[in-house]
Formats: structure tokens, sequence, C-alpha cells
């Protein structure tokens, strides 16, 4: 009995009906992922039809979701385990079939790729001045609550509590430093406005945040959008309260308060992630074509300095030649200040190369495959011509 | 024997030599030699081309035809731009301006009638209205706009081009450029040489000797330097060029002409070898020509079906051929004289998949010999030139590249996969219909055609699916360099995908034997909706990294298109009993 239903889930696992099903569901996700982008934006539609299990719909008048129609994820795991299972019930070692099974080989790899790059994958970028030099990279959706030490004036010390710590309630200690943070109210998103006479009181008791009422907003959707995150935060050192803060993405300048003679600034911007090198940007270079203000190429020249390893040396990134570095890429994503700024997309991506050699064996095992056809086609044709 | 295969070739090689004789420059207009005066190279749009080019553009912006019909009489490119340019009074009196919507119209007080083109002079007392309008309507996404609003942003586009024009040489409203070299030194000039400089549409003096090779000059900016004391000798030129122009002295137009010409020819001699290239291909038309020879032979083969098939259908094929070497001649040109691969836009794209659809279908045709492969080559071919046509009033269809799409390398390899992706989906969905047809109308179709309709189909699937997978994933990995992602889930990577997913669940359903025959027709007519969205759905969507081509007047065309299809699929899974001719 047992022994049944395995042979007959190991049937349906491995059918083709399933893989046609799956391609088929994955096809519809793939419309709908599309025309959603232009109301969630393309992350927003992302995260709702291709990184999920569920796709979740909430309709008028039920007070739960329903679940509207299976994720990108579940159908892609459903193909990956239909595949596999299809190679070993189904797929004999012979020439014939030599090209198909390179092909879906290739295609387990390629999703499997896909799954890597979800996980393992950092965004970052790097906003750099012509002349000047950075050795960190931002987040573009996380951020930090800051905390630089700027006593000395030759160089700061910067600490950074990343907005994952961040909740209400939180005590959070800053290692290095006789500092605790206790977080009373974090927001991911929030507007800030000057507080007027009927608005209650701010819980803030210190800083430019007593003047000032937050009001939580969703987080933010559109591609091009940043949260403005705040928090109201309370620093303690010593057994004594420095009051309460509001530190917030959208407030400009950094706040000071003075704890045994050492300053130290709060602020709330994007997640840094520091580097062992340097980069110093010499040069960005927007060219147009003579006469218009068509776009035709930009590039930044940058130096590279790295006392670990007593690298020093300039490298041009520009459109479509990114540089690789010690497992990051840094592509030209961007501009301004009047062409005097640049940024640049910095990736990290350890899977990067998965995707390149899953498609040379899907490709290799198509060109396989069609040729093994074609040529039988022709044979066949020669046959019958010979027949008449 | 040997008669009758010579005379089959015979329609194609007339079609080619008819296209030939198009090469020939036209005589003079009244005494001037226009096309001379057309073959001026300029700075226009970031490229040098000639002033032919800019006019035919223009025209096809403006009035969507490369030229005008004013009082019985067609008025060619050249001519056309030397009134403007010399002549604005006429040029203002020319019917140019083709306003369709009728709110556009009601909005000048008009009535919509069978006379679609108006004058610049008949428009111009309600320009400030039309601006009013448009600007509010430019305050808004394009995707937001309603027909009306697009329509009157679209005249008003027009309406500023042709102002543009009218002003780039000499101001519409001076008597000439003879008057400006005079009057340097008058307190009005630089208030005059100032807006001649800003409203240019294209620079036509070229660089002196000593400068860089992109530093040409519209009159505005060389009136300027030859008012602080450095006069470019082609100015003078210039200014003869259209006083005689202007006052009806035809030799020294032509003179002038040649002696602007020798100027150009001694400073930028390649500029002047590139227009005379370019001049060619104007004046051949070869996509224009190469649909015209696929209708013929599309109406060969019809009549083939019923009459003389032995004779006709080798004359029909002998046409396909003759087409496809002008539309690959038109297409290498093309290659050439923009030195980059093929697919470079929207309009090129829909040239480029009708060549490969073409080409698969010769090969076809040679493997098979049913008439089918000419049949769906010639359709295919035809369609995609309509198309093509139809996209080519957006302006200069050799526009210059952006900075992202600037690598000829990836233009080369991941664009042209894809693209030959598009022509394999569309020619095994054309193949489709034409066996859904030949099964409601023929009375008795005989099996072995059909099974060679089946074959093609699915070898067509293959090699599309082949073609679309590596141009998608080519796309990926050039994504991976220039974004840092390989894939972005961007609509038109998307787009491709889902053409990758169709033609493998067609392929699957195959090997599974869920379909046989007609479902794998209705599948592979279905493929034709999956590519046609694809290919231009995506970009009304407005969003994503390759919205870069979007078109509001397409929706409707596309949405037909999409329904016929729909239509189409039903008529080829119906039962045999409603079959038009299958009645036993």
């Amino acid at each position: 009995m047992i022994k049944r239903l395995a042979v007959r889930t190991w049937t349906i696992l491995a059918s083709l009906q399933v893989t046609i099903v799956s391609l088929a569901l994955l096809m519809a996700l793939v419309v709908l992922c599309t025309l959603a982008q232009t109301e969630l934006g393309t992350l927003g539609a992302v995260n709702t039809y291709m990184r999920s299990m569920v796709v979740w719909r909430q309709v008028q008048g039920i007070p739960f979701r329903l679940p509207l129609f299976p994720g990108g994820a579940l159908v892609g795991l459903v193909l990956v385990v239909n595949l596999t299972a299809a190679l070993i019930k189904r797929f004999e070692f012979s020439a014939r079939r030599l090209g198909l099974w390179v092909v879906h080989a290739g295609l387990i790899l390629l999703v499997a790729g896909e799954f890597c790059t979800g996980a393992f994958q950092v965004d970052t970028r790097m906003t750099i001045e012509q002349g000047q030099t950075v050795d960190f990279v931002e987040s573009y959706h996380q951020m930090e609550l800051a905390v630089t030490d700027v006593t000395d004036p030759s160089h700061d010390v910067a600490y950074g509590i990343p907005d994952t710590l961040l909740k209400d309630g939180a005590a959070i200690a800053l290692p290095g430093t006789p500092l605790t943070f206790k977080v009373q109210r974090y927001y991911v998103n929030a507007t800030l406005a000057r507080r007027g006479e009927n608005d209650p009181p701010s819980p803030a008791t210190m800083g430019v945040g007593a003047n000032v009422t937050v009001t939580p907003q969703p987080p933010a959707t559109a591609d091009n959008d940043v949260n403005a995150a705040s928090v109201f935060v309370e620093p303690v050192a010593g057994g004594r309260s420095y009051g309460t803060w509001l530190v917030s993405a959208a407030l400009g300048a950094p706040q000071t308060f003075i704890h045994e003679g050492r300053s130290y600034a709060l602020a709330v911007r994007p997640r840094r992630y520091y580097l062992p090198y340097a980069v110093t940007l010499k040069k960005f270079s927007h060219d147009v074509y003579a006469g218009t203000n068509i776009p035709k190429n930009f590039s930044s020249l940058v130096h590279l300095s790295n006392a670990a390893t007593g690298e020093e040396r300039d490298v041009l990134i520009y459109m479509n030649q990114p540089l690789r570095y010690q497992g990051r890429t840094f592509y030209q994503a961007s501009y301004g200040k009047g062409d005097t700024l640049s940024v640049l997309q910095v990736v990290s991506n350890p899977g990067w190369l998965i995707p390149y050699l899953s498609c040379a064996l899907i490709t290799l095992g198509l060109l396989v495959h069609f040729g093994i056809t074609l040529f039988n086609a022709l044979k066949r044709r020669q046959v019958l011509r010979e027949a008449v | 024997m040997k008669f009758a295969k010579l005379f089959s070739w015979l329609p194609g090689l007339l079609a080619v030599i008819a296209v030939l004789a198009t090469a020939l420059p036209p005589g003079p207009t009244r005494g001037f030699d226009l096309q001379a005066f057309g073959r001026t190279p300029v700075l226009e749009g970031g490229r040098i081309k000639p002033l032919d080019s800019v006019a035919r553009n223009a025209l096809l912006m403006i009035r969507g035809k490369q030229s005008v019909r004013d009082q019985g009489r067609t008025v060619g490119p050249d001519e056309w731009i030397a009134d403007v340019l010399f002549r604005p009074a006429v040029a203002d009196a020319q019917d140019i301006f083709v306003i369709n919507d009728p709110d556009v119209l009601g909005l000048m007080g008009l009535r919509q009638t069978s006379n679609r083109y108006f004058s610049f002079a008949a428009i111009e007392p309600f320009i400030p209205e039309i601006e009013k309008q448009a600007r509010a309507a430019q305050a808004l996404e394009a995707v937001q706009r309603s027909r009306f609003q697009n329509a009157v942003v679209n005249l008003f586009d027009r309406l500023l081009l042709f102002n543009q024009l009218e002003n780039t040489v000499q101001l519409a409203d001076s008597p000439g450029l003879f008057m400006e070299l005079q009057s340097l030194r008058d307190p009005q000039s630089a208030v005059r040489r100032k807006n001649l400089a800003e409203a240019a549409k294209f620079r036509i003096l070229p660089p002196l000797a000593g400068q860089p090779g992109d530093a040409w000059q519209n009159t505005g900016e060389a009136l300027d330097a030859a008012a602080a004391g450095l006069v470019h000798p082609g100015l003078a030129t210039l200014a003869a060029l259209g006083g005689s122009y202007a006052t009806g002295n035809a030799d020294l137009f032509n003179r002038s002409a040649v002696q602007f010409h020798g100027l150009t020819a001694t400073i930028q001699p390649a500029a002047l070898r590139h227009a005379d290239n370019e001049i060619l291909f104007n004046r051949v038309q070869p996509f224009y020509a190469g649909m015209v020879i696929y209708v013929l032979a599309l109406l060969v083969l019809f009549t083939s079906w019923l009459w003389r098939r032995e004779l006709l259908q080798p004359a029909a094929f002998s046409l396909l051929a003759g087409g496809a070497l002008v539309h690959t001649v038109g297409l290498a040109s093309r290659i050439i004289l923009q030195g980059r691969p093929p697919v470079t836009n929207l309009y090129s794209s829909a040239i480029f998949v009708g060549w490969a659809a073409v080409v698969l279908g010769v090969l076809l045709e040679r493997m098979y010999r049913k008439g089918f492969g000419t049949a769906v080559a010639a359709a295919a071919g035809f369609a995609s030139l309509i198309v093509a046509h139809h996209l080519s009033m957006e302006g200069d269809t050799m526009e210059m590249m952006r900075a992202v799409l600037d690598s000829n390398f990836w233009l080369a390899t991941h664009v042209v996969s894809i693209t030959i992706g598009y022509s394999g989906t569309f020619l095994a969905g054309i193949i489709a219909i034409a066996y859904t047809l030949r099964k409601h109308i023929a009375p008795d179709p005989d099996p072995a055609t059909t099974r060679v309709l089946v074959d093609m189909t699915y070898g067509i699937v293959c090699f599309a699916l082949l073609f679309s997978f590596v141009g998608t994933v080519l796309g990926g990995i050039w994504a991976d360099q220039s974004w840092g992602r390989f894939w972005g889930w961007d609509p038109k990577e998307n787009g491709a995908l889902l053409i990758v997913l169709w033609n493998a669940i067609i392929l699957h359903c195959r090997w599974g034997d869920y379909v046989r025959e007609k479902g794998l027709m209705a599948m592979a007519i279905f493929g034709n909706i999956i590519t046609s969205l694809s290919w231009f759905g995506v970009n009304m969507l407005g969003v994503g990294l390759h919205s870069y081509g979007f078109m509001d007047q397409a929706f409707w065309a596309l949405a037909i298109f999409d329904a016929s299809q729909l239509v189409l699929i039903g008529i080829c899974l119906m039962p045999r009993r409603f079959h038009l001719a299958g009645t036993t």
C-alpha cells in the first residue's frame, strides 16, 4: 500500500504534466508581475509575485488575506523537484538524449543560481565626489543609526547600529564605547513636520526633535523612493541619561551630545559597509553626441589604493565595463552635482558565475539536441526522396 | 523546359531592375538642381547625414509621407526643404500637417472631412491655443494622457519642428543671409543671431581645418564668429544659395551648390561621401520596394493555386527571392551607414524580424517546394515591413545609441538573437495560420503536405526556442555587465522569458503527445500573440529600463492583431464539420 503510494507520488513528481502546468503558471506569474510593476514598482511586484511562495490578496469584507495564486518561489521549487525527478527517472544516457540531459541539468543550475543570488547578493552603492576619497559602500534599502565619535578633529570613529536591531523598547550597548542606546519608538518610514500648536508633545526632550511632529508612513515601494527611517532614542552612559533624541534620515545635520569629554554625533543614514581599501574619484566624464543631449558615455576615472596589499592604481569604470575587485563589482550607475559626482553601484554576489555556466550548458545542449533532430529529419527526407 | 525555367526567374529579375532604376538621380525642378542641394551633409541628432534625410524624416513626422502633394503636383523632399529654408511663405501655404484627431480639429473650429492635411498658414492663428493645451498635457506622464492630449502634444511637436527648420539657415522673417552678413554691426543683429543659433535644427557649416571633427556650426553660430572677425568661407556661398533660390535664379543656385560641395569636399571629404551613400539609400527606399515585391509574390502565388501552378509557383518564388535580395541589400546598407549591428531600435528590429523570417521561409521553400515557404515568407516580409514603415514616422531611424546601449558586441549578439527568436516564433505562427486557412478552404488537402506543414512548424519552434533562449541569456549577461544583476524582472526581460516559456510549453506538449496536429498549430498561432506583446506591448507599460520607445497609437493596432489571432485559433480548433470545404 505504502509502496504503491510512493510509486504514484514518484510518477506524479516526475511527470510531464507537472512540468507543463508549472511552466504555464510561471508564464501567468510573469505576466501578472509585469503588469503590477506600473503600480507597485519593480521591487514590490517581484517580491509579491516572484519571490513569494504564495501570492496573497486582501479582499474587502474578508478579515484575512486570501491565497490568490502560487508564488514564483513555489513554482520554481516545484519545477526543480519535477526536473530532478524526471532526470533520474526517465533520462537514459544515450547519444540521442545527451543534448536534452545537458539542457535540463543547466536549467537546474540556472534556478539554483537565482536562489543563490536571492540569498547572498548584496546591492550597495558608492557616492563619491571628484577629489573625494571613500572607503565604504552604502546599502540601498537598509538604514543604520550612526554614532560617530567626532572628538578628534583629524579623524572620526564611526559606529553603526543596523536597522534590524532598532526595535521599540530595545536597549543596545555599543561595543567599544561606554554608551547604551534605548530605543523608544522606531519608524521604518515617516514624514517630519514642524510641530503645530495643537499637536501632542514630542517624546523628544533634546535636540531639534522637541519641535517636530513625526507621522508614520508605510514603507516605500516605488523603485526610486527611499524610506525616511526615524527613531526616538535615549543614549545612556555611566548611569546617566542624555535625554531622548529624534534621529531621522529626513533630518539634515547630525546632532551631538558630549559624554566625559567625548563628542558623539547621531544620525540615521543608509547602512555603511567599510572596505579594506579606498577609492578616490579623479574625474567623472559625461559625453553627449555633438549638438544633442543624447548621452554618449559616462565614465569614472578612479584611483584604487589598498594599504594591505600595497596596490596603487588608476581604474576607468564605464558603461558595460565594471571593476571587479576582491569579490565586489563596481558599476557606473548614476551621476549628479553638475557632473562632479559619480554614483557607483557596488554588488557582491558569490554566485555571479553560475548563470554564465548554466547558460553555456543549456545553449550547448539545445544545439546538440536540435542539431541531431535536424540531421535525422534531413536523413528521413533523403530516404523518402530516394524511395520516390 | 529550359525556357520555362528561365522564364520563372524573369519576374524577380525585372523587380530588381525596377528597383535599381529608382537609384538614378531625378532631373532638375524648374531648372534648380535640387538633388545636388539635398546631398549637402549636415550634423543633426548627433550624426552626419545629407539634408535629404533631414527633409524626409521631417516630412515623415509631419505629414506621414516622404513627399508633399501641392496644387496637383508632387513636391519631393529636396524641393520641400529648399522652400522651408529659403521660401518660408511658399512652405507655409503647403498642406503638410496631417491631423486626424476630431477634437484637435474641433479646437481649430474645423469639422472632420476627407481632407486631413492643413498648411502652417491655416493652423497659425490657433497656435497659442494649441500651445496652451499641449503644455498642460506635457505636464502629465505619457501613459496618463488622453487621446486628445496625445494628439495635441503631437501636433505641437510637429509645429515646433517645422518652425525650427524654417529658422535654421536664416530667420523665417529675414530677407536672407546676405542682409545678415552685411549688418553684423547692427545693434539688432546680435539678438537675431542668438535667436537663429537657438532655433537651428541642424548644423550645416562643416568644421574648418584644425577644428575638431564634430565642431559643425549652424549659421547663427557662424554669424557670431563672423562678427568676431572669423568668417566661415561657406557662409557667403550659403547666402548665395538662399538668395538665388528665393529670387528664382536657377543658374546661380546650381553654381553655388557645386561651390558649397567643393568646399565640403576639401575640408570634410568623409562627410560628403557618407551623405552621398545615404542619399542613394534614401532614393531607392529598399524597404518600401521590398514591401511591394513581397505583395506581388503573394498575389502571384495565390493565383498559382488556381491557374498554371507549374509556371506561376516558381515565378512567385523568384519574386520572393528578388524581394529578399532588395531587403538584404537595404539591411546591409543600414549596417554600413550606421556602423552598427542590424538592430538598434524598434524600427530596425521590425526590418530585421522580417528579413530573418524571409530567409527562413526561402530555406523552407528550397527544402519542401510546396509553395508554402514562399507564402509565409512573403507574408512575413510584407507584414514586418508595413510595421517598420509605420515606426519610421517617429523620426530618424538611424538615431544615435544612448550610452548604456552603446556596445556593438551586445547589440550584435543579444539583440540579434532575441530578434531572430521573434522571427522564428512569428514564422511558426504564420505557417500555422496557412495550415488553418488551407484546411478550411482546400476541398481535399493532401496528407503529405499537411505533414510537411506540421514538420515545418515543429522545426521552426525548436529554432525559435534556441534563439530566444540564447538571446535572453545573453541579455542577462549584458545586464550583469552593466547593472550588476543577471535578471531584474524588467518588462522587456519578462517578455523575452514569456516567449522562451511558451515555446518550451509547445515542445513539451508535443513530446508528451498532449497535443497533435491541430493543437500544435493553435499553440503556434498563440505564439504570435506572446511575441507581439513582448515586442511592442511591454513598451506601452511605460516602466522599466527598456521603455525607450513608448507608443500610444500602436496600442489599437496591437489589440486588433491579437484579437485576430484569437479568432484564428478558434478557427484552427473548429471540428471538421465546420470547415468551409470539408463537408465530406
